[in-house]
């Protein structure tokens, strides 16, 4: 031990032996939460290291953050920002860029997506002027229809910007085509589905941008933060833009003519050489992350596989335990040439099962399941989305059904076998007649 | 442009090349980013440490191909204080710090090209000379120029692939005429010019013009080209300060 930051890191170390280690499971008194933070020590020790740096706002963790992300993607760039909404903000915003010409998105032009999400998916397309197009999505993946996709196109649909939903990968072969054809741009939602696969390739490196999230229910976390990813240089240029408060400059945070010609360019009407750190070349905002946030994020992206493989073997066996159930529930499953990177196990109570879905989610809750709807359901139901311009393609009927009839429990790594014991015992009480 | 990164260098290497130009070879202490030809680097010449703020650098070109990234090369000229310092500091086994890569110099293939490179100003076109090879779709002119013949430093790797690229036309000027057979190895004695290009350059109103070198340079080509008609989108300009 031969520095004071040592011994403070040491200690930090001890702390979390002392407060945090990994305690013994009691299903009389503890909750299977539906998600929730898992990490050892190391989170701990990479967070005070950062902020004792006290540099605070982004920094060495998170360059490190995004090259080693971009990495694991394959792709050139990985921006961090401050929640996966921000991201798909961000994401969604740069298609509008002047630097994209004739492709660039305009108010008034149409987006693909779907109804049955979270509503950040949908709301930058309302907030930057965009009409949002709905399709209805399968039961059981809860992913887009394909058919609905292609019944959209219009002659003003520019782009589609879905997420995967819950980890399960959407069709992307009906995507891409589509995408192909029609010469549009995709922004994949990913916040859900950090180590999903379709085809052996990862979700999020199919679209023009991909979004991640890294809230604490999600597959890795630093409390508050997201990700927006793509191998397309000027697409970055202009989402790094969009989320450092519109400007020009590229420069991180404490940095200075990094371009090597600061004082040396003309931009617009200012005076020649007008320092390039202020000048703005997009209406943007400032959702940067802080240098602690990324300090977690890497000792969480250090164990990202393992949770991963801990998911699919929490998902195979509550399939297992929830099989005898299936004349009254729906159970969840992948689509097509997908290898999901699940986010949460969903359940759809069948209209014939005897029982409501509120009849189970809260003998669930009194039983200390956590579980949680499958987010907004019908988004156009709700109060902020009933009035906006937009277009549905069909009906909505399944979106509904999730609405009325489904939800969803954990399955995240911090469930072992003995939150999967009591999970499986109180639902067989359940399904035995017992109610709450 | 790929997720900037800072990376600790050994130089491996100095080659002074006379005229206060030199070359310097680089090791990465891990594998730089991907990057691609005309882009740049920062390099430092003060330690960095990573929790703190980067220190005072300087941009330079990197003149070694993308292929290479396990070695990077630069060259520069000494101009002023901190070129100065590269001068008095930097040794074979110094630690530096970099980081990169940065910069949009980057060469398309959409049309024929134009390449007018002053001094060190041709490390902005090494990269991609180097990787040029007989399927690039367009015709590559080269007009480099220095002070002296000894001073086309990067004359050779030029030649090499004109032998094998023979899209790629060279042409070489230099300021002084030192040994008095420049011409007679194929070198014009003047200044860079755009005149003394122009009817070198089989189609020049549809080419796309880059340029590298000293700013008073940069100045005169962009001016001459523009007043030869050129639009200045097709004019790429690798201006630093």
């Amino acid at each position: 031990m031969n520095s004071t930051r040592d011994q403070i890191l040491q200690l930090v170390r001890k702390y979390y032996e002392e407060r945090h280690a990994i305690k013994t499971f009691d299903p009389s008194h503890d909750l299977v939460h539906y998600a929730g933070r898992v990490f050892d020590n190391e989170e701990l020790v990479n967070l005070v290291d950062a902020s004792l740096d006290f540099f605070l706002t982004a920094n060495r963790y998170a360059d490190q953050f995004e090259s080693d992300f971009a990495e694991y993607f394959g792709v050139s760039d990985a921006l961090l920002v401050n929640s996966g909404s921000s991201a798909n903000l961000v994401a969604l915003t740069a298609l509008t860029s002047p630097t994209l010409g004739g492709r660039r998105l305009k108010p008034g032009d149409e987006v693909i997506t779907v109804a049955a999400g979270f509503p950040s998916t949908v709301a930058p397309i309302v907030q930057n002027q965009l009409v949002p197009v709905f399709v209805d999505v399968n039961l059981g993946d809860y992913t887009a229809i394909p058919e609905r996709l292609a019944q959209a196109m219009g002659p003003k649909t520019r782009a589609i910007m879905m997420a995967h939903t819950l980890g399960v990968p959407f069709n992307l072969d009906a995507v891409m085509e589509l995408v192909r054809k029609h010469d549009l741009w995709l922004i994949e939602d990913n916040c859900d589905a950090l180590g999903s696969r379709y085809r052996g390739q990862l979700t999020g490196t199919f679209g023009h941008l991909a979004t991640v999230s890294f809230y604490p229910a999600h597959h890795i976390t630093m409390g508050e933060g997201g990700c927006v990813i793509t191998n397309d240089e000027t697409l970055a240029r202009v989402a790094r833009s969009i989320r450092d408060w519109g400007r020009d400059c590229y420069c991180a945070g404490g940095e200075s003519n990094t371009c090597g010609k600061r004082f040396g360019q003309q931009f617009g009407t200012l005076p020649f050489g007008y320092d390039h750190k202020y000048v703005y070349s997009h209406i943007g905002y400032n959702l940067k992350v802080t240098d602690m946030q990324a300090a977690v994020g890497c000792a969480q992206f250090a164990k990202l596989e393992r949770f991963i493989a801990q998911r699919k073997t929490n998902f195979q066996k509550l399939t297992a335990l929830m099989a005898p159930y299936q004349d009254r529930v729906t159970l969840p499953h992948a689509t097509e040439h997908s290898d999901p990177s699940w986010f949460g196990f969903v359940i759809g109570v069948r209209d014939s099962a005897g029982f409501t879905r509120n009849d189970l989610v809260r003998y669930l809750e009194a039983q200390r399941i956590e579980s949680r709807n499958l987010f907004a359901g019908n988004l156009l139901r709700h109060p902020a989305f009933e009035n906006i311009p937009h277009r549905v393609v069909g009906d909505l009927t399944n979106t509904d059904m999730i609405t009325n009839n489904t939800f969803f429990i954990g399955l995240y790594p911090g469930i072992g076998d003995a939150q999967l014991d009591s999970i499986q015992r109180v639902f067989a009480k359940f399904m035995q007649g017992e109610r709450a | 442009m790929p997720v900037a990164q800072k990376i600790r260098c050994r130089v491996e290497r100095i080659i002074d090349h006379g005229g206060r130009v030199y070359s310097v070879d680089l090791t990465p202490e891990r594998r730089v980013p991907l990057f691609q030809p005309g882009q740049f680097l920062h390099l430092a010449l003060d330690a960095y440490d990573p929790s703190g703020f980067w220190p005072e650098s300087r941009v330079f070109s990197i003149a070694s191909a993308p292929s290479q990234r396990e070695r990077l090369r630069i060259t520069y000229s000494v101009q002023r204080r901190f070129t100065a310092r590269m001068e008095q500091e930097l040794a074979e086994g110094k630690s530096v710090w970099i980081k990169l890569p940065y910069g949009e110099f980057i060469i398309e293939a959409t049309s024929d090209v134009v390449m007018f490179a002053g001094g060190t100003g041709i490390s902005a076109f090494t990269a991609f000379l180097d990787g040029l090879t007989p399927a690039f779709p367009h015709v590559v002119y080269l007009a480099y120029g220095a002070r002296d013949g000894d001073l086309l430093i990067y004359r050779d790797l030029v030649q090499r692939r004109a032998a094998m690229v023979s899209q790629l036309k060279p042409f070489y000027f230099v300021e002084q005429d030192l040994d008095q057979e420049s011409t007679a190895r194929g070198v014009m004695v003047g200044r860079l010019s755009v005149a003394a290009m122009w009817q070198c350059i089989e189609n020049p109103m549809a080419a796309t013009y880059y340029i590298s070198g000293p700013p008073p340079m940069l100045r005169a080509i962009s001016r001459d080209l523009s007043e030869h008609g050129i639009h200045a989108s097709a004019i790429r300009t690798d201006a630093w300060e």
